[in-house]
């Protein structure tokens, strides 16, 4: 009876700990771009895994800077704790309360601390950064795992060698080192997963063009995990959970037995583990990453084009058409909001060649001086962006000297015809209690007070400070009502029919109406954004004339035609919109709306400095209350 | 020994520079404003309605998952311990697995099962019963939590429980003590130092988390970690950002004092 009952208990612990993880091996089969639909089984992603370059490099520098991190902590680790060792009591009471401040001390705080360090001895963020940060969380694992080590050691067997003529550092090598072996290795191992698995302090200490898996999966998030992301995490654990069968289930096991009597306080189980899986797994893993990465390099040669994109915004058969025709070898990452992207092109600390800002920022750009100036001999295909567009344009760049539109939209109600009463058609509903958490809201600044600010009959670029305490009021009243702050995975969610009604992008209506046809979306009538993505060249791009072809390439009217079936964001190359076939598409009043429909609506502009940090500590209050 | 001393030397250096200063940093921009001179405001600024809510909610949070935590791992670790030794690796195994899955998407994948149409609700929903949904509300977080730090409790208490002597169980049962005797009287205070290590090892992290705030809650509650972060983050003021980590380390310290206490070697029994 007893028994049982322990056995149920673990079988549930078992099951909390491990529904997640099953979750996601079953994603990694899933031939559906949301996590929230079943599109049937495929095994895609596996072999897109490894195309995809951003991923593929994530790992690298991951599996990098663990393995660095974990040396390097290992061997002053280990040093440090023979120093601590031989010290007298005061001074090692004193190192060791050093040794426990990052272990006990929270990761943020951890983080923060060195990031402060680090920019005010101008240190620049990337690479180096983390691994120094990592350094210095990793040697405490290692002190902490040689130390009993040292402590169960022979004085007198080294004293003894010292007798017979041994010089210390060989009597150390030849007597003691053998002893701690274990310690040191279990510290390597132990701090290797740590480093593998951390995320806030690489966060803090990270810079621009660096990304870890974790720093790549929590941008990520807001766009949609990519699919690609399940199929490597399942790869790793299933590789993992493999050789653990395989090195459980050796013979090799028993004769360590006696050995494992002796392991004591530290890590006496973790290390078994550590000191088995991992060796193997890492070895096997920094051979097939170094094969990659030996591939990768071959192809990088000068004649690139640096593309800097938001996520999922560009088909990648696109990309690899463009390669093949103009063989310039693109090198393409993504930003999540224009907020992440600017500091990236301000600091300069990557030459992007091509970047696809909204407008608002490019203003801000501009201003900055940031932007080079396209030279339109190279952009033939311009001719295809129908001329109101380029118009528009005008209100973030007077002379369209900076910049080519890429896409445009608005920003309106997405709702689930079977879960709300009547046609929607005004921003009123996001306040009506019968939808209680059954909203899903911006989880930006601008488009939050947009919404509030249109709703209440004022300018979505007003900088009245009564005007916005009134959005503000307005926001903090809607609060209780809203399901959940979300930015793109309204998408997923909507379609799951998590919510009825979401504000959202244009062009994600048109993909979610495509799974889900209960949707319907609708520009309120009280007005709403208006905005236009463009493609811009940063003052510092090293291959101006490649990023021009490239934009010309897009403009060119079969491409943007493909393109627009993937993101499905409405297009201002008229002639791409000809080729459309679907005449609902064609004709969709989501993708094209007509000029009428969108008399109320306003383009963001750039408020300066003092205005963004207003409106950041009005959402801030906001979100905390 | 002096030469064995300098071997320490390189350490010193790296904590010097890494760790001390570092936290001296966070100390001086705590305590200026941004044109350097002297101040208590950032550090007043914990009292502003918005701010404490935040910290309140973090520390109910973090206290309520903890209990929850060492509630469901002691006896857990009770279980484990008594299992064939030789298996010590299989119960590590259990616990530390997971890890090689990113912690991210393993908190992410709770988003999935939790849904009002997600995994669990179409397995409840089957059965007729009652939907759940704990989703974006603090119930979500606290599931988080215990979830992601379950394991740092488990293990110090499983660690510290195969270490006690089976003669002194045997010899309590001999001399007449009940099955609950010995468990309030011999086990329970013998493993005092794995439950003080894995109370701060989960207190800790829990209380200062935003990861797992914004991504089970919905970007609706801001806990002091989300406060700070946003503080670094999205750019507003650093000094803000340190005053607000100072009074965080209030905390940390406290928990450090309780580890002192309890584990006079400095050795820790994490892992």
């Amino acid at each position: 009876m007893k028994n049982t009952i322990q056995k149920i208990y673990l079988g549930l612990i078992f099951v909390l700990l491990y529904a997640p993880i099953v979750t996601l091996m079953v994603l990694s089969f899933n031939d559906s771009k949301t996590r929230v639909k079943w599109g049937g089984f495929t095994g895609k992603w596996y072999v897109r895994l490894f195309q995809n370059e951003q991923i593929m490099n994530a790992l690298y520098t991951t599996l990098i800077i663990a393995f660095l991190s974990a040396l390097i902590a290992t061997i002053i680790g280990t040093a440090a704790a023979i120093g601590i060792q031989s010290l007298n009591r005061k001074f090692r009471t004193i190192m060791m309360g050093i040794t426990n401040i990052p272990m006990l001390n929270a990761d943020i705080v951890t983080g923060i601390s060195l990031m402060l360090l680090f920019i005010a001895f101008r240190f620049s963020l990337g690479f180096s950064t983390i691994l120094l940060a990592h350094i210095t969380f990793n040697i405490p694992y290692v002190i902490l795992s040689v130390m009993p080590k040292l402590k169960q050691t022979n004085k007198r067997t080294y004293e003894a060698a010292l007798d017979l003529g041994a010089s210390p550092v060989y009597a150390f090598f030849k007597v003691v080192f053998p002893d701690i072996l274990p310690g040191v290795f279990s510290g390597f191992l132990l701090s290797f997963t740590m480093s593998l698995d951390d995320f806030v302090i690489t966060h803090f200490t990270k810079g621009p063009g660096v990304e870890t898996l974790s720093t790549k999966i929590y941008s990520e998030v807001r766009k949609g995990i990519k699919p690609e992301m399940y199929a490597l995490s399942t790869l790793l654990f299933v590789s993992v959970l493999f050789l653990l069968i395989l090195i459980n289930t050796s013979p090799q096991k028993k004769e360590n037995a006696p050995k494992k009597a002796r392991v004591s306080k530290t890590a006496k189980a973790a290390h078994l583990i550590f000191r088995r899986v991992i060796p193997v797994t890492m070895a096997a893993i920094l051979v097939a990453g170094g094969f990659f990465y030996g591939s990768k390099n071959k192809i990088s040669g000068d004649n690139q084009v640096i593309v800097y994109n938001w996520g999922e915004y560009l088909d990648p058969v696109v990309l690899d058409m463009f390669e093949e025709e103009t063989g310039i070898e693109v090198i393409y990452e993504e930003f999540e909001t224009n907020e992440i992207m600017y500091p990236k092109i301000q600091s300069g600390a990557i030459a992007y060649d091509v970047v696809c800002p909204s407008d608002y920022m490019i203003q801000r750009m501009i201003e900055n001086d940031l932007l080079a100036e396209l030279n339109y001999e190279n952009i033939p295909n311009i001719k295809n962006i129908g001329k109101q567009y380029m118009e528009q344009s005008r209100q973030f760049d007077p002379e369209n000297k900076y910049s080519i539109p890429y896409c445009w939209g608005t920003v309106g109600i997405l709702y689930n015809k079977t879960l709300v009463s009547e046609p929607i058609d005004s921003w009123s509903v996001l306040w009506d209690p019968q939808y209680k958490d059954n909203i899903l809201m911006q989880d930006s600044v601008r488009d939050a007070f947009a919404v509030a600010l249109r709703y209440l009959g004022y300018s979505l670029n007003s900088t009245d400070l009564d005007e916005l305490e009134a959005a503000k009021e307005l926001l903090i009243e809607q609060k209780p009502l809203v399901q959940a702050y979300v930015i793109d995975q309204v998408r997923d969610k909507m379609i799951n029919n998590e919510a009825a009604i979401g504000v959202i992008y244009s062009g994600e209506a048109i993909y979610t109406q495509l799974e889900n046809p209960d949707l319907e979306y609708v520009i309120p009538k009280e007005g709403s954004n208006v905005w236009i993505d463009s493609w811009v060249i940063p003052k510092n791009s090293k291959h101006k004339e490649n990023a021009e072809t490239f934009i010309d390439f897009l403009c060119r009217p079969d491409i943007a035609k493909i393109n627009f079936d993937y993101i499905t964001y409405s297009t201002p190359n008229t002639a791409a919109r000809e080729l459309i076939e679907d005449p609902k598409i064609k004709n969709s009043t989501i993708a094209f709306p007509q000029p009428s429909e969108l008399e109320h609506c306003e383009t963001f502009r750039f408020l300066g400095d003092k205005y963004d940090a207003i409106y950041n500590e009005l959402w801030r209050e906001i979100k905390s209350k | 020994m002096k030469s064995k001393r300098i071997l320490s030397g390189p350490y010193l250096f790296w904590a010097v520079s890494f760790i001390i200063i570092p936290l001296l940093m966070i100390v001086y921009y705590g305590m200026t404003n941004q044109d350097g001179a002297f101040t208590w405001m950032n550090l007043a600024k914990i009292t502003t309605p918005e701010n404490l809510k935040a910290l309140g909610l973090a520390l109910l949070l973090s206290f309520i998952s903890t209990i929850i935590c060492l509630l469901m791992a002691y006896p857990l670790a009770m279980i484990l311990s008594k299992i064939n030794v030789n298996q010590t690796s299989f119960v590590v195994l259990i616990f530390i697995l997971p890890m090689w899955m990113n912690f991210l998407l393993r908190t992410l994948a709770w988003q999935t099962l939790l849904e009002k149409n997600g995994v669990i609700n179409g397995i409840l929903s089957f059965f007729h019963l009652p939907s759940l949904s704990i989703i974006n509300t603090p119930y979500a977080i606290i599931l988080g939590m215990v979830y992601n730090f379950l394991p740092f409790m488990v293990l110090p208490i499983y660690n510290i429980l195969v270490k006690i002597d089976k003669n002194v169980i045997d010899a309590a049962l001999d001399l007449g003590a009940s099955n609950f005797q010995t468990l309030t009287k011999i086990i329970i205070p013998l493993s005092i130092p794995g439950v003080i290590s894995g109370i701060t090892m989960v207190f800790v992290p829990a209380l200062t988390t935003f990861v797992i705030s914004d991504l089970l809650g919905g970007s609706k509650i801001l806990l002091i970690g989300n406060v700070i972060e946003q503080e670094f983050k999205q750019g507003s003021n650093w000094h803000v950002g340190s005053g607000l980590s100072l009074v965080l380390m209030i905390f940390i310290i406290l928990s450090m004092a309780l580890i002192a206490k309890y584990d006079k070697d400095g050795e820790g029994n994490a892992f």
